[in-house]
């Protein structure tokens, strides 16, 4: 083949391929047609959208074809979130499935890596302090850093605080800012509610930026409250990055044991609905007050 | 660490009453991390009665202090007394329901046998209690399968499909062992009105205090047993199937693959030979023979019953309590609340509550319930949503408040029912708008409908859940 016709037949595949997209220009009336479709098409581009592939329940997806019991395998997947017949290519995920696990996990990493909207820590009124660490990567590397403060922050939370409550209730964003911004606004008023019910209430909010549980400890000395609710984002997982936690003690101190802490973990749409969770918490509150104890402790009561 | 229940199922039947007393296992079968998620984990029948024939007296009425004075005997023999009860149900099956004292029997011994042991009766209940108790139920959840049990009792066959352990559809069908009697000289003495009926289309030679023809009988069995195929949607369809019918037929769409029986007539279906067909006075053994050579034995795979005739009696002992969710608000001291009618909201008048219109739908509602110009305690059963925001809560809250406005100015205790898991929250959001200490209950996690009752006992699993038993009530 000599150069010329290997000119031309790359120009005649190049123009094919152009084709598709836009005609090659020969003549006035496909010059005007275009003109047309350029004015039309950015119009075209808004209204069209892909769909939101997080969208799609997995519990309900169910890709394998010809199977046998097709009732008894969806029965089984409405147990779990587990990532169950979702077929194969080969011996690779599918490309729905393969780009729904790298959604997932980014939504993760962003949990882990993003910060609380500002906006919401200031509509909600919260004292905002954060603890020793810097930035998120000494925040993930130090988790000694997250459990303290330095004398400023808890000057600003004795002046902010009133000292010796009841009950003092804490957020902090955890391992998961996506679980705070999820749940927080519904778990606090039926918190509140519930609490009001048993003749209770808490006062300001404290909010702590590159919280690790143990901080509930140091803020439980600086302010002396009876007991201490921390409403914290959980490690996000592939199933959820908005699960939070609600770590609840006693009079907590300083390298106190960690079986002094009850647990109400799995705060999110799929588990515990954060109202029902708020309404749980305050009864938990109530018994801690009732007997003086949390953890296990409170459990052998 | 397992909690039990001491439980008791008295089962008033056609022909034969009998008592069990089982245990039920509480357990909380969630991680100390998570909210509790309380549940039956286990039943055990611990006691078994005598089975003795319905004391019914002169006057064709159910003798109630014939009976009462069995339970007494049976207490007595188990080594319990009536306190020790904590829950259960006595049930009126078959015929018996259609005595003119079913229902003041039924309220008078529940109260007798035990603090919070429920009155049940109804031909739907009736069929899926005995599949309970016969073990067709479990047996349908194990296998992922769909199975018939026929309860074939005395007066009635009892039918109920499960699938993969949900309770598909019941039927019943006038159809028993006890539908012709005969005494110790094989005269018949007893003739049901339905087979009366048939005996005269068929001009079959069987007459009341004439000796028992056999070879006649056996042409009245094959009507019966052609039925009870048709009623599983086998064989050639009877003149006779309508006629059958007790309350409806199956109207289910799935194909069913297993078949099991229980009643008393069931055993029959095994014996080998009959010595003395007529031991029992009834044409009940004949029949379970000729069950026995049907087409029921053939085109569907038979399954084994745990319970035969004792199947309704552990059903009512055994599987008619359930527990409530674990997040629920209620006040103690107005429980145990008994026989609650259910007013359940469909899912047109919820999705409308955004409009601020549930409270006048509910209130609408709650005037079916007037009875004598006297409004009465409802249980509202509402669907809720899943993972609800605080504002819906509190809206719903307040519009279920103004939706019973009549009870509350009667002072009458609130029963709510949830669906979806929020009765925590909903509860506390009802007491802060409530006056104050108003008495109500609030649970969830309960599944109830319209025409259904409900009763709720006293806390157990120290306070984090009810025992409830819905049923229907229906007395002729």
């Amino acid at each position: 083949m000599d150069e010329l016709n290997l000119k031309e037949m790359i120009k005649s595949i190049l123009n094919e391929m152009v084709d598709e997209v836009s005609p090659v220009i020969n003549d006035d009336t496909t010059k005007a047609s275009i003109s047309t479709i350029q004015s039309i098409k950015p119009q075209e581009v808004e209204e069209g959208f892909i769909p939101d592939i997080t969208e799609v329940d997995i519990r309900k997806q169910f890709l394998v074809p010809d199977p046998v019991d097709k009732e008894g395998y969806l029965k089984m997947k409405s147990y779990t979130p587990a990532r169950l017949g979702l077929w194969r290519a080969g011996t690779r995920y599918m490309t729905e499935p393969s780009l729904r696990f790298r959604a997932d996990h980014a939504a993760a990493q962003d949990a882990v890596f993003s910060y609380v909207n500002e906006d919401l820590v200031k509509e909600l009124g919260f004292v905002e302090v954060s603890t020793q660490c810097k930035d998120k990567d000494e925040y993930l590397t130090r988790p000694d850093l997250g459990r303290k403060f330095s004398d400023e922050a808890i000057n600003t939370i004795k002046k902010t605080v009133q000292p010796n409550q009841k009950i003092q209730v804490i957020v902090g964003d955890g391992l998961s800012s996506a679980a705070i911004e999820a749940n927080i606004r519904d778990i606090l008023p039926s918190l509140r509610q519930g609490l009001k019910m048993f003749g209770f209430d808490f006062g300001e909010v404290v909010f702590i930026k590159h919280c690790r549980v143990p901080a509930m400890d140091q803020i439980g000395e600086a302010t002396g409250a009876d007991v201490v609710c921390l409403l914290i984002g959980e490690r996000p997982g592939l199933v959820t990055s908005e699960s939070m936690s609600a770590y609840i003690a006693y009079k907590p101190t300083i390298g106190m044991p960690e079986a002094r802490r009850t647990v109400v973990s799995n705060i999110h749409r799929q588990g515990t609905p954060a109202v029902e969770a708020g309404a749980y918490i305050a009864e938990i509150i109530k018994r801690m007050l009732d007997n003086k104890a949390s953890g296990l402790d409170l459990k052998e009561k | 660490m397992a909690e039990t229940l001491l439980s008791v199922g008295i089962d008033i039947g056609t022909s034969t009453t009998q008592l069990i007393l089982s245990e039920l296992s509480i357990e909380n079968m969630a991680s100390v991390f998570t909210i509790p998620r309380v549940s039956i984990t286990d039943k055990k029948v611990i006691f078994k009665s005598d089975i003795i024939f319905t004391p019914i007296l002169e006057n064709n009425l159910i003798d109630s202090d014939g009976i009462k004075e069995f339970v007494e005997q049976q207490y007595k023999r188990a080594g319990i007394i009536k306190s020790d009860i904590q829950t259960g149900a006595i049930i009126i099956t078959g015929e018996t329901v259609r005595r003119e004292n079913a229902q003041t029997v039924a309220k008078a011994l529940s109260g007798f046998a035990g603090d919070f042991v429920v009155a049940t009766a109804g031909p739907d209940l009736e069929s899926i209690i005995a599949g309970k108790g016969a073990g067709t139920y479990s047996y349908s959840e194990r296998q992922h399968t769909t199975a018939v049990n026929l309860d074939i009792g005395g007066g009635t066959t009892n039918l109920v499909v499960f699938n993969d352990g949900d309770i598909e559809d019941t039927a019943c069908f006038d159809i028993g062992g006890r539908l012709i009697k005969v005494d110790g000289n094989e005269i018949i003495r007893y003739i049901s009105p339905k087979v009366k009926e048939i005996i005269k289309k068929e001009d079959l030679d069987i007459y009341l205090n004439e000796k028992m023809n056999l070879k006649e009988l056996d042409k009245l069995l094959d009507i019966f047993v052609q039925v009870l195929e048709n009623s599983v949607g086998l064989g050639k369809k009877s003149p006779y199937f309508d006629l059958l019918i007790t309350n409806k037929p199956l109207n289910t769409n799935l194909k069913i693959k297993c078949i099991s029986f229980s009643g008393g007539v069931a055993d029959g279906i095994t014996k080998e030979s009959l010595q003395n067909p007529f031991v029992y006075g009834d044409i009940g053994l004949l029949l379970g023979k000729k069950i026995s050579g049907s087409l029921l034995m053939t085109a569907l795979e038979v399954i084994p019953t745990v319970e035969t005739i004792r199947a309704t009696v552990v059903g009512a002992g055994s599987h008619t309590t359930d527990v409530s969710g674990s997040t629920i608000t209620y006040k103690e001291d107005i429980l145990p609340l008994k026989n609650i009618p259910i007013l359940q909201l469909s899912k047109d008048d919820e999705s409308t509550y955004n409009c601020g219109n549930l409270g006048n739908i509910i209130q609408e509602k709650v005037k079916w319930f007037i009875v004598d110009e006297e409004v009465q305690i409802i249980g509202l059963g509402v669907e809720g949503v899943h993972s609800p925001s605080f504002k819906f809560i509190q809206d719903l809250a307040k519009e279920i408040i103004k939706g019973l406005d009549l009870l509350i100015h009667e002072e009458l205790p609130l029963v709510i029912i949830v669906k979806e898991d929020m009765a925590k929250a909903l509860g506390h959001s009802l007491y802060e708008h409530l006056p104050k200490d108003y008495p109500f209950v609030c649970i969830d996690s309960i599944h109830v409908r319209n025409g259904d009752y409900i009763d709720i006992g006293k806390p157990i699993a120290e306070g984090s859940v009810l025992p409830v038993v819905v049923k229907t009530l229906v007395f002729n």
